[in-house]
């Protein structure tokens, strides 16, 4: 019984989202009623120690950006040595920006071509469940679960054929290709939400497909779709395995880019974790601006 | 049961389908085609370099035969289950729990922070990630050293598998964490209430009163990040599977051996039995899924 409710809370109303991840406001006064305050304090400790343990790499890569080489270098590090942007110019000096550039247009690219493929299939498949639908759907499921390492020769040796190695439009296919699953499943948990009267309006009223999609479905869906784009922004910008084996000097992305500066800078700490920042700065903007968003959508493309 | 079993958009089917074919065309051209290839290659003595470059031969199991005997191919899938167990089942799963159960009843303002701090680890790009962890865990001039007062250990070196663990377990924690909030939100707090008056201790809540409510929820993480860390190729960028093959879990033993190496067909037949065991997870999955609705 308890396996069948959906995780999302009865959020009355179409899929308006509430984090997903924090409980129910009711449902916290009645344990701040009953709880004594103390164990409050304790939890609350831990839960900081638990979270500072977490951002102490991170919070070790910011600080070290701004450092010069030499405080950089002091062990233990040194928390208060005067800040330096000197990591930072030395990076930009190397050269990042077509790497940048690269990675940004496989994301943005891709991610588009993401919505635009995935929002009209995923409206198909959960308006019009037919009985053969279930099974596309579950594939589309199962191919998210293929490792990319085990389809990564075919790539190689395709790219290789057809002269594709080193060319972005090769990455932005297959990143694409990579999120549709995802994106699909997504977004149908969101538009399974939507009120079957108003798909019935917009049919009454004489809308085209056009029309419905974009100015009926699309406005109500907006968190579902948001969520879906970010987290195709997220893992195409972070993806390595794939644009480590088919780019070069030409397409290579940031991550590639970067790697390739750890090992040939790898010493030299404030240039690496000031590369490291920059590089990291899309994702962590992505994330931040829709950290609810991103919740929502992860819990709920797993779970529902 | 959702949206309806009737055509209430008025789509019809041949609309339908067009609105799923491009999708549906895409990921079987770019992701289904080259998992069949890899099929093929399999049974071939394809390399990347040499006679066999230019003219593979069928080699039937030839290779199959060679991975079930060869003793690096067994190492990478112990490894790889030891991995699989620590990281995630132990490490993901327990971290994310007890991470979910301790932030329900803090401060709402604590737990955002927390949150955030830990789906930091999450989305950032792995090659960042990977080399932090090496700066924290390197010999001379490592944080960890620094702190433990333990100058002169190489842990990369020492405990490859404890830190590919750990690190794993630091990236992926954000996942369970966050499933298990949404799932211990769901559980009705009138009987959390009820089982607290009469006496019921933090155990025994767990047992017997949060655990019926999120088995199904428990299940699905497993078994997502099962099948991640499965594939996970990031342990490469902390070892590269050394020292000695010491940390080379599947995925970098096929790199090294595949597009290092390479052995295109063997690394194929590698892969090939990857995606067999990543199908038979997959599999039980989806029926749990299905099952569910």
């Amino acid at each position: 019984m308890s396996a069948s409710t959906p995780v999302t809370p009865e959020t009355s109303g179409g899929p308006v989202p509430q984090s997903v991840g924090a409980p129910q406001p009711m449902q916290s006064t009645a344990i701040n009623h009953r709880k004594p305050p103390r164990s409050h304090g304790l939890l609350g400790l831990l839960a900081w120690v638990i979270g500072i343990l977490f951002a102490l790499p991170v919070a070790w890569m910011i600080l070290t950006s701004l450092h010069s080489e030499t405080d950089a270098a002091t062990n233990p590090p040194r928390i208060f040595a005067p800040l330096s942007l000197e990591g930072y110019k030395a990076f930009f000096d190397a050269g990042p920006w077509p790497a940048l550039l690269n990675s940004l247009t496989a994301s943005v690219l891709s991610t588009l071509l993401v919505l635009l493929l995935a929002f009209p299939a995923a409206y198909a498949l959960s308006i019009r469940p037919v009985k053969a639908w279930t099974d596309v759907l579950f594939f589309f499921l199962s191919t998210k679960m293929l490792p990319i390492v085990a389809g990564i020769l075919p790539l190689y040796l395709f790219a290789q054929k057809t002269h594709l190695l080193d060319n972005i439009w090769w990455l932005i296919v297959l990143y694409t290709s990579m999120n549709l699953p995802i994106a699909i499943w997504m977004l149908r948990s969101f538009l399974a939400e939507v009120p079957v009267e108003m798909l019935e309006a917009a049919q009454v009223d004489g809308a085209s497909l056009v029309r419905t999609l974009k100015d009926v479905i699309a406005p109500v869906v907006m968190p579902g779709i948001a969520a879906a784009a970010l987290i195709c922004f997220i893992f195409s910008w972070n993806e390595l395995l794939l644009a480590r084996v088919l780019t070069g000097t030409a397409a290579g992305t940031a991550p590639v880019f970067l790697t390739g500066f750890v090992t040939s800078q790898g010493l030299f700490l404030a240039k690496v974790c000031a590369a490291s920042l920059v590089v990291s700065l899309p994702v962590l903007a992505a994330g931040f601006a829709a950290q609810d968003k991103l919740v929502q959508g992860l819990s709920m493309g797993a779970v529902k | 049961m959702s949206a309806a079993t009737i055509d209430a958009a008025g789509l019809g089917r041949r609309r339908a389908m067009l609105l799923v074919a491009p999708a549906l065309i895409l990921i079987t051209a770019f992701l289904v085609i080259p998992a069949l290839w890899t099929v093929y290659l399999g049974v071939t003595d394809y390399r990347l370099t040499g006679i066999q470059a230019a003219n593979p031969q069928f080699v039937g199991l030839d290779n199959y035969r060679a991975a079930l005997v060869d003793p690096a191919f067994r190492n990478a899938l112990w490894l790889t289950l030891v991995f699989v167990f620590g990281s995630a089942i132990v490490g993901q799963t327990g971290a994310g729990f007890a991470l979910a159960w301790t932030l329900r009843s803090v401060p709402k303002i604590v737990r955002t922070v927390v949150q955030t701090l830990v789906l930091l680890a999450w989305i950032l790009p792995s090659s960042i990630v990977a080399f932090l962890w090496v700066a924290y865990l390197s010999r001379d001039d490592g944080t960890l050293n620094a702190i433990l007062h333990t100058g002169g250990t190489d842990w990369l070196l020492a405990h490859p598998m404890l830190s590919i663990i750990v690190f794993n377990t630091w990236r992926g924690t954000a996942f369970s964490m966050l499933l298990f909030s949404a799932a211990l939100g769901a559980v009705p707090p009138s009987q959390l209430e009820a089982a607290r008056l009469s006496g019921a201790g933090t155990f025994a809540q767990l047992r017997d009163v949060v655990v019926p409510h999120i088995r199904g929820h428990v299940l699905t993480n497993t078994l997502l990040i099962s099948l991640w860390t499965f594939n996970d190729f990031s342990p490469y960028l902390l070892t590269a599977g050394g020292p000695n093959h010491a940390s080379e879990v599947l995925p970098v033993f096929i790199y090294n051996e595949a597009l290092y190496g390479g052995q295109l067909g063997y690394g194929s037949a590698i892969s090939f039995i990857m995606l067999f065991i990543n199908l038979v997870i997959a599999l039980f999955y989806v029926r749990l899924l299905r099952e569910r609705r």
